[in-house]
């Protein structure tokens, strides 16, 4: 007995003496250490535009509403909200006794001061579009042109400190899911008459009204977060302390997971994907995003304008095979566009998708040879795509099949991203490897990015779509809303001005000690929801 | 001597004047800009967002802002790091940068010349080998291959030193400090040997063994003062170069420097970013030669003389 305690103790000096030794940043401390891939653009609430960013300001301040484990809405800073009958009017309650990290109260009139700032012209903000085009608030676009120069005519309201009232042109059941706290936190006005958006980054000054304050900022390396005691729900945030790491090297961040140095990664090097399936499969985590890949084609080039050319095209490329032996990044092949995000979302598929691959691939050929091109006169395109590593894997599998099964003669054009996104609407390509990240997880925030009205870059005149997208934003319900967003996929589906491939993944590894990690599609993941075990 | 350095000042800073004006119009070429997006906002909203930044002014009253700026020493607002102004990014990096580089300068001096005489002065013997080898090594692997691999063998197995970030101690200095020295060490020692080999030839060291000087002496003070010319030569753009050349080390390493900002900024077309750390990296580089020259030219007469 006395042999095995003492063996105990020693290993237990061992260990601790082994701990103080390896005390690098994350080991057997009260800390959750999360990689962010590149450096936040932004820790000013009403700027920030960035998602991994926004992990940051989802911990330090809280919305009216915010996501629980999963991603699901849950009551955030409001307890319950009102819908009004027609769905234009939303009307939040306050909890009782709400405090800012100082002390000071949260008052309903900080809410409205956030949209008016992210609004104002003078903040230079992008991301006012969440007000007035991914919902469309009274007033709010008038605020954003330089029209009105107050919150006068804004349909945001504070009747009294615990309500706010939300009233918009058009019914949006998905207000919800944009009033977490990467939208729209309250602005703590004392703080930002004092120091104006300085302050957001300066710990001293900084005052948060979330699960966590901000306690340490340095560029290009980390921000530290502690916990905040004044948060309504203070009881049941577990973590102490959470830091955010800069971590813009996939390979070295993946070694710091190894090394235990980050609990939870931004990304994972892709290449290490299949092997970490066999060596790591507790850690990994690859979940779906709300970022859908898709190969667009140039209305503009004659030969494009033949939809039997663009079908041909579109069935010709084998999705399965393309994710599972060509790019291998863990992407999920796509028939359909806006689908698979809202489960609640019964949408169509693209044309062809009844037929197995080989029927398809035959369909393919029959229609490149109706359109008059052939092995003497093959179709010549050009794919532009950005250099990521996985990026140009999937065009050049694209391009292998469509020469496989088509003959044509397709090059693959690699350009950094500022470059891709210029060369999208100078019109210099004949196919755009395209991709879009939906502000939510549903059907309507794809559909309408594809508007013609939206997006003069396609050239896709289509005024049915449009009508169908407007008969859409005039259902106040989610349900028949859906039913209205699928007959306007089915419109854009039909005319094959893209093809669609994959879903893309979030790639990530999760330390065994971090508890309660639950992926979701939008990857709202609070820390205030998790645990760390020892 | 002052007219040498004024002389060598001038044309530095014309180089410099040169270097950033061209930058400026390179950068602009480029396509895309700062805030080119695929989100749709509304035209109004992306005009006041250009304005607010001067983009939708003509690019040579763009370059006249950014040259009084420079004479205020303010150097604008970067555009993809909203928190801050290019002047607080770089004071807030710069420190990181040149503590790594200050670092690896001494550490490659040291060894490199240390490598470098145990080479010279016992030729083909173990240490000679021992240094030419470190001394490939250090050439011929790059930082990409080298530093990953001192990861895994110093932060992963051994488990002696952090992979990467930087947590305020020596700790997290050690693997980026030695990598970033290893191809200078190698360098500096192979230039050291020969120098060391070529002097130890010289009549006036055969005349000082000759009149019974110690080796020591002899050694230290008529060999080295001449053989290290040459390194001399070499460590001002090194030291430069190290300075400004560690984007690499910065990244691998997860190291907040302003190597990693010239990067991100070039590809996030931060404009007033990427002008101020070309400023800054133009001007060490250019301080960097004129200071070699001048210590150079003090050690010898025939340089600060010539026309």
């Amino acid at each position: 007995m006395i042999g095995k305690a003492s063996r105990v103790a020693r290993w237990l000096a061992g260990a601790a003496m082994a701990l103080a030794l390896a005390a690098g940043p994350g080991m057997a401390d009260a800390v959750l250490d999360r990689g962010i891939g590149s450096e936040w653009s932004s820790l000013d609430p009403q700027v920030n535009f960035d998602a991994a960013a926004g992990w940051i300001l989802m911990d330090a301040y809280e919305g009216l509403v915010t996501y629980g484990p999963g991603g699901g809405v849950q009551p955030g800073q409001a307890e319950s909200w009102d819908v009004s009958e027609d769905g234009k009017t939303y009307t939040f309650h306050l909890r009782e006794g709400l405090k800012w990290s100082n002390g000071d109260p949260v008052t309903a009139q900080e809410f409205v001061d956030s949209v008016y700032r992210t609004l104002d012209p003078a903040t230079v903000s992008e991301k006012g579009y969440y007000f007035y085009s991914v919902v469309k608030i009274k007033g709010a676009e008038a605020i954003a042109n330089g029209e009105a120069k107050d919150a006068s005519g804004l349909g945001v309201t504070a009747p009294d400190d615990r309500t706010v009232v939300i009233e918009m042109e058009t019914p949006a059941p998905h207000l919800l899911n944009i009033m977490g706290a990467f939208q729209i936190p309250p602005l703590h006005g004392p703080s930002y008459a004092a120091n104006g958006a300085a302050g957001f980054v300066d710990p001293a000054k900084v005052v948060t009204n979330g699960p966590y304050t901000i306690t340490e900022v340095v560029p290009q390396s980390h921000v530290l977060l502690t916990k905040n005691p004044n948060y309504w729900d203070a009881a049941n945030v577990k973590i102490e302390q959470v830091k955010y790491h800069v971590t813009e090297d996939v390979a070295t961040e993946f070694k710091r997971f190894q090394a235990g140095e980050i609990d939870i990664t931004y990304d994972v090097p892709v290449n290490q994907l299949e092997a970490l399936k066999a060596s790591m499969p507790d850690a990994l985590k690859v979940t779906p995003s709300t970022e859908t890949t898709f190969y667009s084609f140039n209305l503009t080039k004659p030969e494009l304008q033949d939809i039997n050319v663009r079908t041909a095209l579109s069935l010709a490329i084998n999705r399965e095979l393309l994710q599972d032996k060509i790019v291998k990044g863990g992407a999920i092949p796509a028939y359909s566009f806006a689908g698979g995000f809202d489960p609640s979302y019964d949408g169509p598929m693209m044309p062809g998708f009844e037929l197995s691959q080989p029927d398809r691939e035959a369909k393919a050929k029959e229609l490149m040879a109706a359109a008059g091109f052939g092995p003497d006169n093959p179709l010549k395109v050009s794919i532009v795509t950005t250099v990521a590593e996985d990026r140009i894997r999937l065009a050049q599998g694209v391009a292998l099949m469509w020469k496989q099964v088509l003959g044509v003669q397709a090059s693959v054009e690699p350009m950094e991203r500022k470059a891709w996104l210029d060369a999208f609407y100078a019109g210099t390509w004949d196919v755009f490897a395209d991709n879009l990240v939906g502000d939510f997880a549903g059907a309507e925030t794809f559909l309408a990015y594809m508007r013609p009205s939206a997006d003069a870059g396609y050239h896709w005149v289509k005024p049915e779509y449009d009508a169908q997208m407007d008969v859409a934003a005039t259902m106040p319900d989610a349900a028949s809303r859906n039913v209205e967003l699928a007959k306007a996929e089915k419109i854009l589906l039909d005319d094959v001005i893209f093809a669609p491939l994959a879903k893309e993944p979030l790639r990530r590894l999760v330390s065994p000690k971090v508890k309660g990690y639950v992926p979701s599609v939008t990857d709202y993941i609070n820390s205030q929801f998790l645990t760390l075990e020892p | 001597m002052l007219r040498f350095v004024g002389r060598r000042l001038w044309s530095g800073g014309l180089t410099l004047v040169a270097l950033v004006t061209l930058t400026f119009f390179v950068m602009r070429l480029a396509p895309g800009g700062p805030f080119s997006r695929n989100r749709k906002i509304s035209p109004e909203v992306q005009a006041n967002i250009q304005a607010a930044f001067h983009l939708d002014e003509p690019v040579w009253m763009q370059f006249g802002r950014f040259v009084w700026g420079v004479l205020r020493f303010d150097l604008g607002p970067s555009t993809r790091h909203r928190d801050y102004s290019v002047n607080d990014l770089i004071a807030s990096g710069l420190p990181y940068s040149l503590t790594i580089g200050f670092w690896a300068v001494v550490v490659a001096t040291l060894v490199g010349v240390a490598l470098g005489i145990a080479g010279a002065l016992r030729r083909n013997g173990v240490t000679d080998y021992v240094a030419g080898i470190v001394g490939v090594i250090g050439i011929a692997i790059p930082i990409f291959v080298i530093g990953p691999v001192m990861q895994v063998i110093f932060g992963l197995r051994l488990e002696w030193l952090p992979i990467g970030g930087w947590d305020g101690t020596w700790r997290s200095l050690v693997l980026p400090v030695i990598v970033l020295a290893l191809p200078n060490i190698a360098y500096i020692s192979r230039l050291t040997r020969t120098s060391m080999i070529e002097t130890l030839r010289e009549n006036y060291v055969r005349t000082a063994k000759a009149k019974g000087i110690g080796w020591r002496r002899v050694l230290w003070r008529h060999t080295l003062t001449g053989a290290l010319l040459p390194v001399i030569a070499y460590l001002g753009p090194a030291t430069a170069a190290i300075i400004t050349g560690s984007i690499l080390i910065e990244t691998v390493f997860a190291v907040p420097g302003i190597g990693r900002h010239f990067v991100d900024a070039a590809l996030n077309r931060d404009y007033p970013l990427v002008m101020g750390i070309t400023l800054l990296y133009g001007g060490l580089l250019i301080l960097f030669n004129i200071g070699t020259d001048v210590v150079r030219a003090l050690l010898d007469p025939r340089i600060r003389n010539e026309r």
